[in-house]
C-alpha cells in the first residue's frame, strides 16, 4: 500500500470522479457536488504538498515508474494542477448555479481532465505522454462544449477539437519517429541513445520538431495559438480558468521532461545547437504577438486569453535559459507557473464575480463604473491584473523577475530575449490597467447594463484564497522558490 | 522490404491526411483526415517494431493509438453534432462567430 503513496493524488482523483459519477446518477436534487469535488482536489494537493515539503518520496514499484515518474517535480505539478482545478471548481460552484446550468457531469469531467493533466506532467514514456495528453484533451474538449446550446461554446469546441486532434496527430507521428530513431519509448532510454550519438540524426531532428509543435500547441505558444482565444471565449468562464492554469501547467511539465530530460544533455548542446534557438524564437514571437493582440481586444475574457498566450512566452524564456543556468532556470519556470496559476484564477474569478444572472460581464464596457459602485467586489480584480502585469508586491512580479534574471544570467542573445520580454510586458500595462480604468474611472453609457456582482460563498472563498497566495508569494517568495528548486533538482542535478 | 518502404508509405498517408485536413472545408472530412494521420502512425510503429524486435513496445503503442483514436472520434462526432444542431452547417468557413 505504501508503494502507491507516490501516485496517491492520482488515485484519489479517479476514485472521487467515479464516486461523483455514481452519486450524480442516483440522486434527483443537486447535491453539493462543487464542494465535494473541490475538497477531493485540495486533499490531493495536500497529499502531494506534504510529500514535497518533507522531501522524501516513497519509492514506487518499477511497473509504475517506467511510465509515470514519482519525483519532486511530479509532486510540484500535482500541487499546481490540483490547486488550479480546485479553485476553478469552486468558481464553477458559484457561476454555474448563478447562471442556471449546473449539471453533475461538469465536476466529473474536470476531475478526469485534471487527472489527465497530472498523468501528462509525470509522464516519462512516449506512451504515457500520449495517453495523458489525450485524457486531458478529450476532457477539455467536452468541457468547452459543456454549454451545448450556445453557438459560441460549440464553435469554440469545434475549433479546439479539430486543431487539437491535428496537433496530437503531429505529436504522435513525432513520437513514432523518435521510437524508430532510438529503439526506445522511455525518455531516459531515448536520452542515452541521443547523448551517445547513436540515433539517426535526421529522424531525431524531425521527431523533435514534431514533438515541439505538438506541445507548443497545448501550451498555446505562437504560431500554434489560433485555438486559444476562441476556445477560451467560447467556454464557460470556470472552464477557461482551468484551461489557462491546469492544461498550461501540464504542457510546461511535459516540455521540461522531454526537452531537458531526454534532449537536455548540456555537454552535447551549445547555444546554436539543440532546441534552444527554436524555443528562444518561439518565446520572442509569443511574447510580442500575445501582448500586441491583447491590446486590440474589446472583450476582457478574450484579452485574458491573449494575455495567457503572452505568459506562455515568458515561461518559454525560462525554458530557453536552461542550457546555461540549468537548475535556476527550471525553478524560475516552476515558480512562474505557480504564481501565474493564482494570478489568473484571481483575474478570471473577479470577472465571474462581476456578473450576475442574465448579466454576464464580458467586455470592458460591461465593467464601466462597476468598481466605483462595488469597490469591495472590484478589489480582487485590481490585485489580479496587477499580478499578471508583474507589479510588486505580487506573485507575478517575482515570477517575471526570476524568469528574466535566469535569461540575463544565461548571457549572450538571451539578454536580448529578456529585453524584448520586459518591453513586451510593458505593453501589457496598457490593457491590464485599462481594466482598472474602466472599473473606477469610466461611467457606463445610459442604456448599457451595469455589471452587478453576484453573491456566492464559493466565489468569495476562491478569491480570498487566490488573493492571499498572490500577495503571500509576492512578499515571501523564498519559501515557494525553495520548493521550486527542490522540484527542479529531480530534473537537473 | 526494408524499413524505407514502410517509412515512405507512412509519410504518404500522413501527408494525405494533413493535406486533407488543411485543404478541405467540411468538418467531417477533416475528422476523417485526422483518423488517416493516426493510422499512418500505426504503420510506422509496427514497422519500427520489426527493426527493434527485442520487445513489443511499438505494437503495444499501436493498440493504444487505435483505442484512443476511437474515443477521440466518438467525442469529435458528438461535438460536431452539437455544432450542427446549433448552426445547421459543418463548413469551417461559416465558423466565424468568434474572432477579433
Amino acid at each position: 500500500m505504501s508503494q502507491l503513496m507516490g501516485v496517491s493524488p492520482l488515485l484519489l482523483l479517479v476514485a472521487a470522479g467515479l464516486a461523483i459519477m455514481l452519486v450524480d446518477g442516483f440522486t434527483k436534487e443537486r447535491a453539493e457536488l462543487a464542494s465535494v469535488t473541490a475538497v477531493s482536489l485540495f486533499v490531493a494537493a495536500a497529499l502531494a504538498g506534504t510529500m514535497l515539503a518533507s522531501g522524501n518520496v516513497a519509492p514506487a514499484p518499477d511497473v509504475i515508474t517506467r511510465y509515470l515518474a514519482v519525483d519532486q517535480l511530479a509532486l510540484f505539478f500535482d500541487v499546481v494542477i490540483c490547486v488550479g482545478a480546485g479553485l476553478s471548481v469552486l468558481l464553477a460552484g458559484g457561476y454555474l448555479r448563478e447562471h442556471g446550468f449546473e449539471r453533475g457531469e461538469f465536476y466529473v469531467l474536470i476531475l478526469f481532465t485534471a487527472f489527465g493533466a497530472m498523468v501528462l506532467a509525470r509522464a516519462v514514456d512516449l506512451l504515457s505522454i500520449f495517453l495523458g495528453l489525450e485524457t486531458m484533451s478529450l476532457g477539455a474538449y467536452a468541457l468547452v462544449a459543456y454549454r451545448r446550446t450556445s453557438a459560441r461554446a460549440v464553435e469554440g469546441a469545434v475549433k479546439y477539437f479539430l486543431l487539437g486532434s491535428f496537433a496530437a496527430a503531429i505529436l504522435l507521428f513525432g513520437s513514432a519517429l523518435l521510437y524508430g530513431a532510438t529503439g526506445h519509448t522511455d525518455l531516459a532510454g531515448i536520452g542515452q541513445v541521443v547523448a551517445a550519438g547513436q540515433a539517426d540524426a535526421t529522424l531525431t531532428v524531425l521527431a523533435l520538431v514534431m514533438l515541439i509543435v505538438g506541445l507548443a500547441f497545448k501550451l498555446g505558444a505562437v504560431p500554434f495559438h489560433m485555438w486559444v482565444p476562441d476556445a477560451y471565449e467560447g467556454a464557460v468562464t470556470p472552464v477557461t480558468t482551468f484551461m489557462s492554469v491546469g492544461i498550461k501547467a501540464a504542457a510546461v511539465a511535459v516540455l521540461l521532461r522531454v526537452l531537458v530530460g531526454a534532449f537536455g544533455d548540456p555537454a552535447s548542446m551549445g547555444l546554436y545547437t539543440g532546441w534552444t534557438p527554436v524555443i528562444m524564437l518561439l518565446a520572442v514571437i509569443t511574447m510580442v504577438y500575445g501582448n500586441l493582440a491583447a491590446l486590440a481586444q474589446t472583450s476582457v475574457k478574450r484579452m485574458l486569453a491573449y494575455s495567457s498566450v503572452a505568459h506562455a512566452g515568458y515561461i518559454l524564456v525560462g525554458l530557453a535559459a536552461v542550457h546555461e543556468v540549468g537548475s535556476f532556470a527550471v525553478s524560475s519556470v516552476l515558480y512562474y507557473i505557480a504564481a501565474y496559476t493564482f494570478s489568473n484564477v484571481l483575474a478570471f474569478g473577479s470577472l465571474i464575480l462581476m456578473g450576475s444572472k442574465g448579466k454576464e460581464a464580458v467586455s470592458y464596457d460591461d465593467l464601466a463604473g462597476a468598481g466605483r459602485r462595488h469597490p469591495v467586489a472590484a478589489f480582487p480584480f485590481v490585485i489580479g491584473v496587477l499580478s499578471l502585469l508583474g507589479m510588486p508586491p505580487t506573485a507575478g512580479f517575482f515570477g517575471k523577475y526570476y524568469v528574466f534574471s535566469a535569461a540575463v544570467q544565461a548571457g549572450g542573445p538571451m539578454i536580448w530575449v529578456a529585453v524584448i520580454g520586459v518591453l513586451a510586458s510593458a505593453v501589457g500595462a496598457y490593457y491590464y490597467l485599462k481594466v482598472i480604468v474602466y472599473l473606477f474611472m469610466r461611467e457606463p453609457e445610459e442604456d448599457q447594463p451595469i455589471a452587478v456582482p453576484m453573491r456566492s460563498m464559493y466565489v468569495t472563498v476562491t478569491l480570498v484564497l487566490a488573493g492571499y497566495y498572490v500577495v503571500k508569494m509576492g512578499i515571501t517568495p523564498s519559501r515557494y522558490l525553495d520548493w521550486a528548486v527542490s522540484a527542479a533538482s529531480s530534473l537537473v542535478g | 522490404m526494408g524499413i524505407g518502404t514502410y517509412l515512405a508509405l507512412a509519410s504518404v498517408l500522413f501527408g494525405v491526411g494533413a493535406a486533407g485536413f488543411l485543404a478541405r472545408r467540411n468538418m467531417l472530412i477533416q475528422l476523417m483526415s485526422i483518423e488517416l494521420m493516426l493510422n499512418s502512425v500505426n504503420v510506422l510503429l509496427l514497422a519500427f517494431n520489426r527493426v527493434n524486435p527485442s520487445n513489443h513496445d511499438g505494437q503495444v503503442f499501436a493498440f493504444f493509438v487505435i483505442a484512443v483514436a476511437a474515443a477521440e472520434a466518438a467525442l469529435g462526432l458528438a461535438i460536431l453534432i452539437a455544432y450542427y444542431r446549433v448552426t445547421k452547417t459543418l463548413n469551417t468557413d461559416d465558423a466565424t462567430l468568434l474572432k477579433y
